[in-house]
């Protein structure tokens, strides 16, 4: 069975490109673009992992994670943080809630991108 | 006889008229002695009323003795109001809360020892509060509670570390929109492209790329701060923070094949550092060191302990420093003359932040350098105490 990737990004161009790239390299891909249906997204699609902006309409990525941490049913479910904030406090933060990873956007390519999901996958 | 009485007489007036001298002496010295108390006191009074840092003295019993008129602003209540009150029940009001945990040890019934604690009071006030106890020999005189008032400062360090924030995500999300897209399309994920369009493209990626570290360095709050305030600085391993800068660079120094050589000694003491300033730093001196090293080069780096400082060393086969541009070369925006003529980037602002950080960390920097034979710098950083001051 393919493995699943919920990519939760509200720009529409980035989410194409990387929707683009993931089903390129053989993943499924469901999108989600604000914090609300991506935090739905987790629990329906059961996703294998979870790539995640911050900067959310409504409800931002690190409430999402928050909540996707404290609900038994997707505590488990990998969650990288891929997001243009990028300071050390954001970073921690991250971290400290459970993420498995904090990607700069601007610092990695979609390939290096893929590569980093693909360790945490397998 | 009578001259005897006489005799007599005249000693018991001299007696007495001796003894109204002396005490009139005693009276006049301890008039004197009174005014200069009052002086002092007044002169007290006058430092603590106008200092503005607002002070708190309790006495023995713990009962408010000064306020002076900062903390009656602080505390929102009048003088008469606070004077006189024992402290413990003063700050068992619901809106002192966060004074009272702070300050209280509820345990053991006294004022705790601090030493600028941050006391914050919703949105409208952020304080840094320091406790002295008073003592002379063996009995305690009181506690003086010294309050220093940050409001301002963290109100300034929030809206720098939004506006960095902000400003990073807006300028890098159309920037990671192009750099994924001339990714994909330069590793032919839209199909094949001939050379002169690979070319190009490549071109454009790079540009790219060289927009982004623009950025980063632009919005790097050590930067902005050039490197003059620690946050975080905890004894830690200097090792670690040169193992992780060596790492990040790896790709850098591929790219100039230069040939990097690490000699870290065991057993270094730890250090008192901020790790992210300090990194910044090390990160500084190993980019120049590859900056000015032609392709080829080599670039040597070395730990020691020596008798109360761990002393790191980086050595290049670099370019050089001028003889004559030797004083300069921390200073603010400064570039060597033959390294502007390499057309190379920088700012100027690398060793400037980089000494900042050492001297922050009361360290020191050096460096020697032979133009056309290479740049050796220096800095030392003094052990970790193993008290430390909380």
């Amino acid at each position: 069975m393919l493995k699943k990737i919920l990519l939760i990004e509200d720009d529409k161009f980035l989410r194409e490109l990387m929707n683009k790239k993931l089903l390129t390299m053989g993943y499924d891909v469901v999108c989600a673009a604000d914090g609300e249906s991506g935090l739905v997204a987790i629990k329906d699609s059961k996703p294998d992992v979870v790539l995640l902006d911050l900067i959310l309409p409504g409800m931002n990525g690190f409430e999402v994670l928050e909540k996707a941490k404290k609900d038994p049913e997707t505590a488990k479910v990998p969650v990288v943080i891929l997001s243009n904030l990028g300071q050390s406090e954001d970073i921690e933060k991250g971290l400290k809630l459970g993420a498995k990873d904090f990607l700069v956007k601007a610092h990695f390519t979609p390939q290096e991108i893929v590569t980093k999901l693909k360790a945490i996958i397998e | 006889m009578y001259e005897e009485v006489s005799n007599f007489k005249e000693t018991k007036e001299e007696t007495l008229r001796r003894v109204r001298v002396a005490l009139l002496n005693i009276l006049e010295d301890t008039e004197e002695s009174r005014k200069e108390a009052v002086d002092e006191k007044n002169k007290t009074m006058a430092i603590i009323e106008n200092l503005t840092d607002g002070i708190l003295l309790l006495n023995r019993k713990n009962e408010i003795e000064i306020i002076s008129p900062p903390v009656v602003d602080f505390l929102r209540r009048e003088k008469e109001e606070v004077i006189g009150k024992n402290a413990f029940e003063f700050f068992s009001g619901e809106d002192f809360k966060p004074f009272r945990e702070k300050l209280i040890d509820e345990e053991k019934k006294k004022i705790k020892q601090l030493f600028r604690q941050e006391i914050s009071i919703g949105e409208r006030l952020d304080l840094e509060v320091t406790t002295v106890l008073l003592k002379d020999e063996a009995k305690d005189k009181g506690v003086l509670i010294i309050f220093h008032d940050v409001t301002r400062d963290k109100l300034v360090e929030r809206m720098k570390t939004e506006f960095v924030s902000i400003s990073a995500h807006q300028l890098r999300t159309p920037l990671s929109a192009i750099k994924w897209t001339l990714r994909m399309v330069l590793d032919g994920d839209t199909g094949k492209l001939n050379d002169e369009q690979q070319e190009l493209l490549e071109k454009t990626y790079v540009s790219n790329e060289r927009m982004i570290s623009l950025i980063n360095d632009l919005l790097n709050v050590s930067r902005i701060e050039e490197g003059r305030f620690l946050y975080k600085q905890e004894p830690g391993k200097l090792e670690d923070v040169i193992n992780a800068v060596v790492n990040s660079s790896q790709e850098l120094l591929k790219m100039k094949k230069i040939i990097l050589k690490m000699n870290l000694s065991q057993d270094i003491p730890l250090v008192n550092i901020d790790k992210e300033k300090m990194e910044l730093a090390v990160q500084n001196l190993l980019e120049n060191a590859a900056k000015y090293t032609p392709e080829g080069g080599s670039i040597d780096i070395s730990l020691e302990k020596h008798e109360a400082e761990v002393v790191f060393k980086i050595k290049d086969t670099g370019v050089g420093i001028p003889e004559t541009e030797h004083e300069r070369i921390f200073t603010k925006f400064f570039r060597g003359e033959n390294v502007i003529k390499m057309e190379t980037e920088g700012s100027g602002l690398g060793l400037y932040t980089t000494r900042n950080i050492i001297d922050a960390h009361r360290g020191k920097i050096w460096f020697e350098s032979k133009e056309g034979e290479g740049t050796t710098f220096f800095f030392s950083l003094p052990f970790a105490k193993q008290t430390l001051t909380a």
